[in-house]
């Protein structure tokens, strides 16, 4: 039973094939159906994850495994503050291997010429700066270390008045050196720019016994939830949140607040719609074509199974073709466009659901074809 | 397979088309019977209901009432989802237009009919191309329907109508679209591979240029059968 079903599929997966390769250019355009389904719904998946990946990089580059925030955060961005025994609180709690404290607040930087730009500064502690700078393309973060130094962002550098190494700006009134530049670094809002824990509370005239963030390594082995916990009940005033429960929050936040997901979101339907109304109206044009041929093969014994089998056949095809070639193009398309301020990113598991997405896309669009040969009466050979 | 004397036994069958008002009646309380091993030619004007009982006979169409029997199995109240495995195992069909798969080969539209019929690939292949060799179309395996003449067209459908062997073939004006000399081979290459492999065929034809091949004529009008 097993061998004749083996057997049937295989008659028509050739069939499928075949028919496929008969009609080029329905095949061209159906191909061009998912391709275009791809390209729509990756293009604006692979944006949205950029500008979540833009809006998470901080947590992303960090190394902590937890976090201690002011209360009411739902966003990295300049704001409240939590006193700086929480930091204290935080590296005396069993499990923790290192805490570190970030102050985040606007700075504005005073260009030659005259008039002003804005950057949001990052304090962190040396020498091991958890929480940046990163992608450090010209001096190096030691160099925070030195007296009166900030790191800025490469791509903003003529808008800052043409910064080179070495340059002096005044940044909130205090003359800086310039002693790096950061790639890519470039959130929804301004630029970050990074100074030394010390040189940033002094920039953004932070109270001495106050931080903005402080972030938590755990020691190998240590249970993040637990530790967690026990941070809670230590420091009530302020919030303590894995790396994972922070990240959710920062990307609902985008998600909720904004009108990026919906935005995108749309656009991404609005693509999957176009390729499966192309995709469905060509399969239905070709099994339309092949009307005869399909009663035919109702009449010399196959069944209704039998047909849909070749729709599922040459519907996975068309998957992995179409996804194959609209992945291929939307990766090029995606190198060719990338910069600091305009990133795509497309991880492997997008490919994934995209290629799983487009064979449900073509399978559902060929269910219009299989209603057809439902119906379809085998007699009809004989008119 | 039953050991029966008749092939095809059709009783009082009626087969009405439309409703009401607009119901036409196709075939008026047929009897038609066929014995195994006969090479029947069922002839009629055009319209008299000769192509509505080969479809009945095919199984690829109902009776409004009556009986229609093949090999002593009553296939006129069987269930739709019963019928196509009925075609697979007791008919051969050859169509008037050939109907062969265009984006296939002349091999691989007898390899499709004999794996419907459970046949293995390569088990498929060897018959397939045994059946073609018999048919005179040993040199056009690997050509597409497109690239044969239409005599040859209609000899691969005889080798996809005899692929596995089933004990009915049924034409349905097997000739209409072949000239003279074309016809009439291809209903003795028919006749001939049908009379040695012990086939019951039912022939549909107002060809009468044929009509001395068959072993009986029998002629159909305004839906009854006139023998």
């Amino acid at each position: 039973m097993s061998t004749m079903k083996t057997t049937r599929w295989r008659a028509m997966a050739t069939i499928a094939i075949r028919m496929m390769m008969h009609d080029k250019l329905k095949m061209i355009g159906i191909l061009v159906g998912v391709v275009f389904a791809v390209l729509l719904t990756n293009q604006n998946a692979g944006t949205f994850l950029g500008l979540l990946a833009k809006n998470t990089m901080i947590l992303d580059n960090s190394g902590a495994d937890l976090w201690i925030l002011p209360p009411g955060t739902m966003q990295l961005q300049p704001g409240k503050t939590i006193p700086d025994a929480t930091l204290m609180q935080a590296r005396v709690t069993p499990g923790v291997a290192w805490a570190d404290p970030i102050l985040f607040g606007g700075a504005t930087v005073s260009l030659p010429g005259g008039g002003s730009e804005q950057v949001s500064l990052i304090g962190t502690r040396g020498p091991l700066f958890h929480g940046g700078p990163w992608n450090v393309v010209a001096g190096s973060k030691e160099a925070l270390s030195r007296p009166d130094t900030m790191i800025f962002e490469d791509s903003e550098r003529e808008k800052l008045g043409g910064l080179n190494l070495g340059s002096v700006r005044e940044v909130n009134g205090h003359k800086i050196v310039v002693g790096g530049f950061t790639w890519g670094l470039l959130p929804f809002g301004p630029s970050y720019a990074f100074a030394s824990f010390d040189l940033a509370r002094e920039l953004l005239h932070t109270d001495a016994d106050r931080i903005n963030f402080v972030l938590v390594r755990l020691a190998p082995g240590a249970d993040a939830h637990r530790v967690r916990d026990d941070l809670r009940a230590r420091v009530p005033d302020a919030k303590v949140m894995t790396s994972g429960e922070f990240r959710s929050c920062l990307i609902n936040f985008v998600l909720t607040r904004t009108p990026i997901g919906t935005t995108m979101g749309a656009a991404a339907l609005f693509g999957l719609l176009v390729g499966f109304i192309i995709v469905a109206l060509t399969m239905f044009s070709a099994v339309v074509d092949n009307i005869r041929e399909f009663g035919t093969l109702k009449a010399i014994g196959a069944t209704t199974f039998d047909l849909a089998k070749i729709l599922l056949v040459q519907s996975v095809i068309y998957a992995a073709f179409g996804s194959l070639i609209g992945l291929t193009v939307v990766s090029q398309v995606a190198s060719a466009i990338r910069s600091p301020k305009m990133g795509m990113v497309l991880p492997p598991w997008l490919f994934g659901v995209t290629s799983l997405l487009m064979v449900v896309l073509c399978i559902v669009a060929s269910s219009l074809s299989l209603i057809r040969l439902r119906k379809l009466e085998p007699a009809m050979v004989f008119r | 397979m039953n050991v029966a004397s008749n092939a095809v036994l059709a009783e009082n069958v009626t087969k009405v088309f439309g409703k009401g008002n607009l119901a036409v009646p196709a075939l008026r309380g047929v009897d038609f019977r066929v014995d195994r091993g006969e090479f029947v030619i069922l002839a009629g004007p055009s319209g008299s209901g000769k192509t509505t009982l080969l479809s009945l006979l095919g199984c690829v169409l109902k009776p409004t009432s009556g009986t229609v029997k093949l090999f002593d199995e009553v296939i006129s109240g069987k269930a739709e989802s019963e019928l196509p495995r009925l075609r697979a195992e007791l008919i051969g069909f050859i169509f008037q237009g050939h109907n062969l798969f265009a984006s296939l080969t002349a091999l691989e539209n007898v390899v499709v009919q004999l794996e419907l019929r459970g046949c293995r690939r390569a088990e498929a292949t060897r018959e397939a191309r045994d059946l073609l060799e018999n048919v005179g179309l040993a040199d056009k395996v690997e050509a597409k329907p497109g690239e044969l003449s239409g005599g040859q067209r209609q000899r691969v459908a005889i080798a996809r109508a005899l692929a596995g062997a089933p004990p009915l073939l049924l034409a349905d004006e097997p000739t209409s679209a072949l000239d003279a000399q074309s016809g009439l081979m291809v209903t003795e290459v028919l006749r001939a591979l049908a009379k040695e492999r012990g086939h019951t065929v039912v022939v549909v034809t107002h060809d009468n240029r044929i009509f001395h091949l068959a072993d009986r004529i029998v002629h159909i009008e305004d839906g009854l059968i006139r023998e």
